[in-house]
């Protein structure tokens, strides 16, 4: 007799299903319950505390709850957009692994009846021996997937720690584009519809401890433990894709869902619950790729590559051609009536029958904390006024975290599909539409360092950092997916430090008027008692003036002048890599939100007549500090011809060469134009500094009562090959 | 314009550099046609594109499967009938796999997919490609896992002497040299020719605009459909 | 010691999705063959030094587990022969 332990609930839950559903469920049932009321499908723990997100926005067609957010780009295209995390399964086979997280968040798109223009990813790996190992065999399986399936990979970001050692983070954003007032998703599927599955036959793929279940209580004969890792196919990936935008093109079918995690038990709940109707699922109609599957096993195999549709019946035969068309199998599983109910059937035999208000809706949830973590130990010693050393460029540009990423982006397809003007190359992607269209600026950022010790600040330093990028690019903000990655959410500390972390990005969202439109968590990331860092992955699409030239992001000659935009009053090098290097990593340092938000005004003000005010390129403060982000503008010119003498105050120090403050940027502005910079605290109310000037001899030097020099091509070595060793 | 000119663009399951090659095609006046890879014949054309992509997924091989679709047998007659036919990336792959074209495409030494910008030269002036000298540098995108052009041992000076080879990676300035060579192709080769058949690494299609980082490949495509020249922005 | 060759085939596990031989039996299909079914692995050969042809087998075994195949959805099977 299958128990509620078997499926992974507790006895609490067990009793509000008894309570919900007036009866005890038989096995099957409990099967479905313990995938649906799991962390992973239910977001028990975090969903208070996501609904206290900002979703509402002026450019937002459609927030949380369906397969991903959309906001309106242009009158005639809207974007939709989400990061998935796939952690797990890449630490357990990091190709397929990775591969599948690409797969699985595109079709999330494909199902909202956008056309996907673009991934993302969002890397973090441990910093022991398998590290690299594993980031070899997810970065291949991240380009397996996107390059075959033919999107591009645009942005991403990549960052090391010992806290993801036995827990790599895989994130991947993804974009797609629908036409305006084109309405696809899950949650118009109306009764008399048929429920087509189409796709990849179903196997025992992914079926995790189910499997193991399914031989104990259902008669499997195998001794071993069934493999379950999921294979990814892009090929049949790329033709589901197609034949799914070509039936929502045509507004044949009235729901789409895609299969994900808990396979068919949650596409078709899920569906069910949306579309406010009942389905009935006839589980001999599956397709199935191995033999002898039970109910059991093909309501929650989590084969990749399968799709959910809804079509009237008018519709079929038109839906049916397009399939076949596309060599894309397919069968009609059941239909959609009125109700309220998923109905498992096998032919005439009823298997289950569960109210989607309770299978979807009933999972009791984790109440909100207001008992956010807070920093409550020995506060880290401050790091002191600290004289620059030569030292520190090297090993800061050359820290894991801040260096060359051109070995990783070069093994994904970046251009293909016409629409890649700015790629991974640069700190931010700018993305072509078409002709006289705004184009997109996507923008990733997981600053994972910052929220290690007070997970407020770090969230609202993620959002900001995020903000920052696009702005840059004069762009405007339509909507923030985030990836939330945490520990064990049964556990104090990591569920207090994720609650912060989602109030910070919460209260940054807020303050900078972006909304939330989506999102993913992923919670149990904790190996032997060992929890990562929270850490949000947090991804931007923003309206890009005038794509088909950006803003430059390098000085274009010597004798610009060298400008930072709302320089911190106070720099703290909390959370930095320099304190990391230094051995004082700190605490990241709440930022003052009310004068980014006002930068970010004068700058998309601004960079819509740069022109006028002599402004020539742009770069925003990130990881490695004020430091890191002019040597990039130098280093990734070619030639490097072009240095830079900055000159600052007396007693400027490391402090603010190194903060990684978010909401700073560096300009570079014609001589010419000086008057203006010199006043505009006065006329616009925002805080210029002028620190140089970039000059014709290929070196970096910094005065700050004495002078140091530190030559491009020792810089260059560093960013490409990390270390100070290599260099002097 | 040439508006008159009509290129067939051959569309396998699993083609992902169909819309991009139709996108070039239109751009440049030509009307593009899209035939499906279960077509016995081919309409009346004046050039086909077997454009990039992993068709089949490149599983077995690259191209492999691909060279194996119906439509092939009618490719492989039209070109023997005097039809130009170019192929791109996974498009070379399939003419080779065919037996179009000589040698074949290997995986990369360094067992990794790569992406880049890469200058090209033409190597050898050709009637395929009016106007488009020898010694001109293209810097057109690069975008496969196996791109690594081999032959058959004592084939390559054959080739060189008929003039076969068609476009070498190179520098900037269009040296040769181990550096400028993406894929460890023998000879640095990009592309080859024979007669009217052609094949290429890179990916002209994507170098259509000077805001995605080259127009090189405007030139390239207009020279190949005859507009040299002449062809209109 | 004796110099072996050691033959591995390394294939994936039974249920597990193999999209290659997959495609690969739709085309041979299409071109008119009866195939049922296709399932794409690797051929290893590895020379080894060992005393006995036992001991190199065992020496297979180990490095089939450990690098040839992935445990995780692979299967490996070894076979020894002298090595002339």
């Amino acid at each position: 007799m299958l128990t509620y332990q078997d499926v992974g609930l507790s006895a609490r839950e067990d009793q509000e299903i008894v309570r919900l559903l007036g009866r005890r469920p038989n096995e099957l049932e409990l099967g479905l319950f313990g995938a649906l009321w799991s962390e992973h499908c239910s977001y028990k723990s975090s969903k208070n505390l996501l609904a206290q997100l900002p979703h509402q926005g002026q450019f937002v067609v459609q927030g949380p709850g369906g397969n991903a957010g959309v906001v309106q780009l242009s009158a005639d295209w809207d974007i939709a957009f989400k990061i998935e995390s796939h952690n797990h399964p890449s630490f357990v086979e990091p190709l397929q692994g990775a591969a599948t997280g690409v797969g699985g968040i595109l079709r999330d798109i494909v199902a909202m009846g956008a056309r996907p223009i673009a991934i993302a990813d969002i890397l973090k790996f441990g910093t022991d021996e398998k590290a690299p190992g594993l980031l070899h065999r997810v970065v291949e399986g991240i380009g397996a997937y996107g390059n075959a399936i033919g999107i591009p990979n645009v942005t991403g970001s990549l960052g090391f720690s010992a806290v993801y050692d036995a827990n790599p983070l895989v994130n991947v954003l993804a974009v797609g584009m629908r036409r305006h007032g084109l309405h696809v998703g899950a949650d118009g599927a109306r009764p008399e519809s048929v429920l087509i599955l189409i796709g990849q036959g179903t196997g025992r793929d992914g079926i995790h401890g189910a499997s193991l279940l399914a031989s104990q209580d259902f008669g499997a004969e195998t001794e071993e433990m069934r493999p379950t890792v999921q294979v990814g196919d892009p090929f049949m990936g790329k033709l589901l894709m197609e034949a799914t935008l070509a039936i929502v093109d045509q507004g044949l079918a009235d729901a789409v869902q895609d299969l994900g995690a808990a396979g068919l038990t949650s596409s078709t709940a899920e569906l069910a619950y949306a579309s406010s109707v009942g389905v009935v699922v006839d589980v001999s109609k599956v397709i199935c790729r191995e033999q002898n599957m039970n109910p059991y096993e093909i309501m929650l195999s989590e084969t990749q590559e399968r799709m959910l549709l809804s079509v009237p019946k008018k519709n079929l035969a038109a839906v049916l051609e397009i399939l076949t068309w596309y060599e894309v199998p397919y069968a009609e599983i059941g239909r959609v009536v009125a109700g309220d109910f998923l109905r498992v059937v096998a032919e005439s035999q009823v298997l289950a029958e569960l109210p989607t208000s309770v299978l979807v809706g009933g999972c009791p949830r984790l109440p909100v904390t207001h008992d956010v973590w807070i920093w409550d130990g020995d506060q880290p010693a401050a790091l002191e006024k600290t004289r620059l050393e030569l030292t520190w460029g090297y090993q800061v540009i050359g820290h894991p975290d801040c260096r060359d990423r051109s070995s990783v982006y070069q093994r994904y397809d970046s251009m293909i599909g016409l629409r890649t003007v700015w790629g991974p190359e640069h700190d931010v992607a700018v993305m072509h539409i078409e002709k006289g269209s705004p184009g997109l600026c996507v923008a990733v950022t997981a600053p994972a360092r910052w929220a290690a010790l007070d997970s407020y600040a770090g969230g609202i330093g993620a959002v900001a950092a995020a903000l920052s990028l696009v702005a840059t690019q004069g762009a405007v903000p339509l909507g923030i997916t985030d990836g939330i990655n945490a520990g064990n959410p049964e556990k104090s500390e990591p569920h207090r430090k994720m609650a912060a972390l989602i109030q910070g990005i919460g209260k940054a969202a807020e303050i900078f008027e972006v909304p939330v439109t989506g999102g993913n968590v992923s919670l149990h990331n904790e190996t032997e008692g060992q929890a990562i860092w929270p850490t949000a992955a947090i991804g931007v699409v923003a309206r890009h003036p005038n794509p088909e030239q950006p803003i430059a992001d390098a000085p274009p000659y010597a004798g610009t002048r060298i400008l930072v935009l709302n320089p911190p009053g106070k720099p703290d090098l909390g959370g930095s890599v320099l304190a990391e290097i230094l051995g004082h990593p700190g605490s990241y340092p709440v930022l003052d939100v009310g004068a980014i938000q006002h930068s970010l005004h004068f700058l998309a003000e601004i960079i819509s007549q740069a022109k006028n005010v002599g402004l020539l390129a742009c770069r925003a403060v990130g990881i490695g500090g004020l430091f890191v982000a002019v040597a990039k503008s130098l280093i990734t010119k070619t030639p490097m011809a072009l240095g830079a003498h900055l000159v600052l105050a007396e007693d400027a120090d490391a402090r603010f060469v190194f903060n990684e403050m978010a909401g700073q940027w560096v300009l570079f502005v014609e001589p010419d134009f000086k008057p203006f910079w010199d006043q505009v605290f006065e006329t616009h109310g925002v805080s210029v500094i002028d620190i140089g000037l970039v000059t014709d001899s290929p070196e970096l030097m910094i005065t700050a009562g004495r002078a140091i020099t530190w030559p491009l091509i020792d810089l260059w070595r560093a960013y490409r090959k990390g270390g100070v060793r290599d260099v002097r | 314009m040439n508006n008159d000119l009509s290129v067939g663009i051959v569309v396998f399951p699993g083609s992902n550099c169909d819309h991009d090659t139709i996108a070039a095609i239109s751009s440049l006046g030509a009307k593009p046609v899209v035939l499906d890879y279960r077509l016995h014949s081919l309409p009346v054309l004046d050039r086909v594109i077997l454009p990039g992509g992993f068709s089949y997924g490149d599983y077995l091989r690259s191209g492999a499967l691909a060279a194996a679709a119906p439509i092939m047998d009618a490719v492989e007659q039209a070109a023997a009938d005097g039809l130009p036919v170019l192929g791109i990336c996974n498009g070379f792959q399939i003419l080779c796999e065919r037996g179009l074209l000589p040698g074949t495409l290997l995986p990369n030494p360094s067992g990794e997919f790569i992406c880049q910008w890469q200058a090209v030269r033409v190597a050898s002036e050709s009637p395929l490609f009016t106007g488009l000298d020898q010694g001109r540098v293209l810097r057109l995108p690069i975008a496969h896992h196996e791109g690594s052009y081999r032959v058959a041992q004592g084939q390559l000076a054959e080739l060189f002497e008929r003039g076969q080879i068609f476009l070498q990676y190179s520098d900037a300035e269009g040296q040769l040299h181990g550096l400028t060579n993406p894929n460890g192709s023998v000879a640095n080769i990009a592309g080859v020719q024979n007669r009217n058949v052609v094949g290429l690494m890179p990916h002209p299609e994507r170098a259509m605009a000077a805001y995605l980082g080259s127009r090189d490949g405007w030139d390239l495509l207009a020279s190949w459909l005859g507009m040299g020249e002449n062809a209109v922005c | 010691m004796t110099q072996f060759r050691l033959t591995f085939l390394v294939g994936l596990k039974e249920g597990i999705l193999d999209p290659a031989g997959q495609a690969t039996r739709n085309v041979l299909q299409n071109m008119g063959y009866q195939a049922d079914d296709v399932r794409i692995g690797k051929w290893i050969q590895v020379v080894v030094s060992a005393k006995t042809e036992d001991q190199a087998l065992t020496i297979g075994q180990e490095i089939g587990q450990r690098l040839l195949s992935n445990p995780v959805m692979e299967y490996f099977e070894v076979t020894v022969q002298a090595y002339e």
